[in-house]
């Protein structure tokens, strides 16, 4: 039933919660990832405000439609702008590091996370998304409207469309993962585990693209396998903080600077977008 | 290739620029006072205090004029990252040191050129505690201030604003607090800190509060760990009135005057300065007049200045009818306990300064001795590892090369004791003349019992630090740092130097803001009270107006903190401040 649900674009509720639920959590990572860096600029404050935003237009999206074709539609709209300005600081931040761009590996892996404002971005995207979809409560032809793309958001029909943002959420976040993980110089084989399943999964949804067989036969495999390797990393990443120096006495310290403690379960996410797509129905065209 | 990608490499040679940091650049070409002309304030000494007083009374409107006895540093081209090539930024010049526990001069208990001290502190920038403030009524030792934590609580939150501060969101001992800026990474040091306190249940602060930039503060880059902060910082991340105050004093109109020796204040009558005689850079004599003289030439200088000013009326030193001038000078212990460990440290890498401890600051009776002390990370480079080992176990020869082959798995921990201040640890006048002429300075030091208590078991208790975190070795190194007092602050006339504003009880017009004029020194390093102290005199100055040059009044009303002034952007950065 489920699957019914999906297939017919009527989700409208539980991925307005999926939204909430994401963009909470990138909340949190932005939050302390900028106090990290001081909030030494104004606008480093607004992706923690918005996250609010959108989480709480999510909330009320999931209890009204009126909700979710507005406020959801806007507030995540702005967001999603927010995250490509914040992308374009991102860079700006590297160029300014000593060097700048005549030393391209070293600043991009000790500067600001380049790819992390569109990865923030994405929860935006899904509510914009949701914005278009219709509700569980409605009928296999009920309330189908707009026209052309928006149709299809509306009729569940975007397969295609969604399969092409889980892979560039899946090259965002396996690049994060990369560049971080040599970071800390893969100390641990499972470091390793990331980069290896990240490729595959980014071919499966690009093969998703192209090919409804792809889309229905490795992509739900490949998702699973990257939802799995998230939860693990999460795993990971929380012994990681407790067996920093001072441990739990330190925690507030130790969730800073220990491995990001929400970064695997975005790539998680990755994972969740693939199975979604996976169960979706293609474009007519 | 012609020009390299991404076009041109900028040139530090460039006329009429000076490169401050990566992005901070300022020009060459500001005011310019003839000696003639009569400023409103001369100010002693371009360093900690003087540079945040240059900024705040040109901002404020007032023509004034720095005197510095060192270069107007061009970061780029006169800094190295090197702990040899850095020897520059130390006050070098010839001082005598005497007394049973002589003291070390030419290190990092002194600064020279624009900036001072503040181009070569590690940026540890905690506050004092409340009970700093009333150490005799509290413990019967040394002496009451004349003014509250309270009075300089609000500058301290704004100075730690302005340069800006990093470190933890809440800072538990003393009056508890955040910060303004993100606490930083660990270093290997850092992590030895925090594991030997969690494990004998001490409460540790890591990350900070360290002047460094966590985050970039507009044209100033953040920290990027390479570990010179010391040699001065060339990422401009780590704070120095050089970056943070001088720069926009001289928009406003002040001029610093680099490489001018100030020798003697001169007099317009028994109570009144009206300038300044200081040597230029080719050793000519001038004489820079001013209604007003401010002297910020911190612990040596400062007191130095002031008795070599002797004239009828003023006979043992300017501003010294009580006698205390060049007394009560204080140092802190600061032992330095070295621990070997099995796994690497690279003590190199990060800051030196970025954790500690202030859990045994206050007096504790069961501890037989009044005060206390701090434990904070301390991280030397190799060469000055090599002189602490050489104390420590005597390394020499063969057995120095060892030692320094195994630099990387050695950490070290120092204590920030207070030594109290005793009337016989003084800064007097020698018959020896350095380069100028000028007659030299001549320091006398001695521990007293209360000092050698605490030191010994703040040694002991960093050891235990030490051993707890799993050290396998562990030595230590006896050795003093920062300089304060000489010219103390105080209500009473006969016992100090300055009143609470800063301005000497003898003369009207001559005012004393650096760290000479601290009654007591707590076992906090000094800079940000330092700095504090200063924007908290100007805005004196600023509220009396032209009072202080013709009225021979004295309003001691505090005056209304004037957060206009601090530097531009303080307001706009930071995260949001839990606790105050």
């Amino acid at each position: 039933m489920v699957y019914q649900h999906v297939r017919d674009g009527r989700f409208q509720r539980s991925l307005s919660l999926i939204s909430a639920l994401s963009s909470f959590v990138s909340g949190l990572e932005v939050a302390y990832e900028h106090y990290k860096g001081s909030y030494s600029n104004l606008i480093m404050y607004s992706p923690v405000i918005l996250s609010g935003v959108v989480t709480g237009a999510a909330c009320c999206a999931f209890f009204s439609r009126r909700a979710a074709e507005n406020v959801l539609r806007v507030t995540s709209a702005i967001t999603l702008a927010d995250g490509i300005i914040g992308f374009g600081f991102h860079i700006r931040g590297i160029q300014r590091k000593p060097g700048g761009w005549r030393l391209p590996i070293t600043n991009i892996i000790m500067g600001p996370p380049i790819f992390a404002p569109l990865l923030f971005g994405t929860a935006a995207y899904l509510g914009f998304m949701a914005s278009y979809l219709r509700r569980e409560e409605d009928s296999k032809y009920g309330h189908i409207r707009y026209s052309g793309w928006r149709r299809e958001l509306n009729e569940g029909r975007f397969q295609k469309h969604l399969a092409a943002v889980a892979a560039l959420w899946t090259l965002f976040s396996g690049a994060e993962a990369w560049y971080s993980h040599y970071k800390s110089r893969f100390r641990i084989w499972a470091q390793w585990t990331p980069l290896v399943i990240s490729p595959i999964q980014l071919a499966a949804c690009i093969g998703a693209i192209f090919s409804e067989r792809i889309a229905r036969k490795m992509l739900p495999a490949t998702s699973v396998i990257t939802m799995a390797n998230g939860g693990m990393g999460f795993f990971y990443h929380v012994r990681g903080i407790v067996r920093r120096p001072g441990g739990a006495k330190t925690w507030l310290y130790n969730i800073l600077y220990g491995p990001p403690v929400f970064a695997p379960l975005l790539f998680a996410a990755c994972g969740f977008l693939g199975v979604l797509a996976s169960a979706l129905r293609r474009e007519k065209r | 290739m012609k020009s390299p990608l991404l076009g041109r490499f900028e040139s530090p040679h460039e006329k009429d620029k000076r490169i401050l940091g990566p992005l901070q650049r300022i020009s060459r070409q500001y005011r310019h006072y003839l000696d003639s002309e009569e400023v409103d304030y001369c100010v002693v000494g371009v360093g900690s205090a003087g540079g945040v007083l240059l900024q705040r009374l040109a901002k404020a409107g007032f023509s004034v004029v720095g005197l510095e006895a060192g270069p107007f540093w061009d970061p780029e081209r006169d800094w190295v990252s090197d702990e040899k090539g850095s020897h520059k930024l130390y006050w070098n010049n010839l001082r005598i040191t005497g007394g049973e526990d002589p003291l070390t001069f030419g290190e990092n208990n002194s600064g020279k050129g624009v900036g001072g001290g503040s181009v070569h502190w590690a940026a540890f920038a905690p506050r004092f505690h409340p009970s700093d403030f009333r150490v005799y009524s509290e413990d019967g030792v040394a002496v009451d201030w004349p003014i509250s934590y309270d009075d300089l609580k609000p500058y301290y939150e704004l100075l730690e604003r302005e340069i800006p501060v990093a470190g933890p969101a809440y800072f538990p001992w003393g009056d508890p607090h955040g910060y303004p800026y993100g606490p930083h990474p660990l270093g290997g040091v850092g992590d030895v800190l925090v594991k030997g306190c969690t494990k004998l249940g001490i409460r540790v602060c890591a990350g900070g509060p360290v002047a460094i930039l966590s985050g970039s503060h507009g044209n100033r880059p953040h920290c990027i760990y390479r570990g010179f902060c010391i040699q001065g910082c060339k990422v401009g991340a780590k704070a120095s009135t050089l970056i943070t105050h001088v720069p926009e004093a001289l928009d406003y109109g002040a001029e610093v005057r680099e490489l001018s020796m100030a020798f003697r204040i001169g007099m317009r009558d028994k109570d009144h300065v009206n300038g300044v005689f200081y040597y230029d850079r080719d050793g000519h004599e001038h004489f820079q007049r001013a209604k007003a003289v401010i002297v910020a030439g911190y612990a040596i200088e400062t007191p130095r200045l002031l008795l070599n000013s002797a004239c009828p009326g003023h006979e043992h030193g300017l501003a010294n009818s009580s006698g205390v001038v060049g007394r009560y000078l204080m140092a802190q212990a600061g032992n330095v306990v070295l621990g070997r460990f099995p796994s690497l440290i690279r003590m190199y890498k990060a800051p030196p300064a970025h954790a500690m401890t202030e859990e045994f600051y206050e007096t504790d009776p069961g501890r037989g001795f009044a005060r206390g002390f701090a434990i904070q990370s301390v991280a030397p480079l190799p060469i000055a590892f090599a002189k602490q080992m050489m104390t420590a176990i005597g390394a020499w020869g063969w057995g120095m090369r060892r030692v320094l082959m195994d630099y990387n798995h050695w950490a070290t921990l120092g204590v920030l004791g207070e030594i109290l201040p005793w009337p016989d640890n003084r800064v007097e006048i020698a018959d020896e003349k350095d380069e100028y002429g000028i007659p030299v300075p001549k320091v006398t030091f001695n521990l007293h019992d209360n000092d050698k208590k605490m030191i010994e078991f703040g040694k002991k208790k960093v050891m235990e630090v030490m051993w707890a975190a799993g050290a396998e070795q562990v030595v230590q190194e006896s050795r003093y740092a920062h300089l304060v007092g000489a010219a103390r602050m105080g209500s009473d006339p006969a016992t100090s130097v300055v009143d609470k504003f800063g301005r000497t009880h003898d003369v009207h017009n001559l005012f004393i803001c650096d760290g000479s004029i601290l009654p007591t020194q707590g076992s906090a390093n000094p800079g940000l009270t330092i700095q504090s102290l200063a924007a908290r005199t100007a805005d004196y100055l600023i509220s009396q107006g032209e009072k202080i040059w013709t009225s021979d009044k004295r309003d001691m009303t505090p005056p209304p903190i004037r957060r206009h002034l601090a530097v531009r952007d303080s307001f706009t950065k930071g995260v949001p401040r839990l606790f105050r």
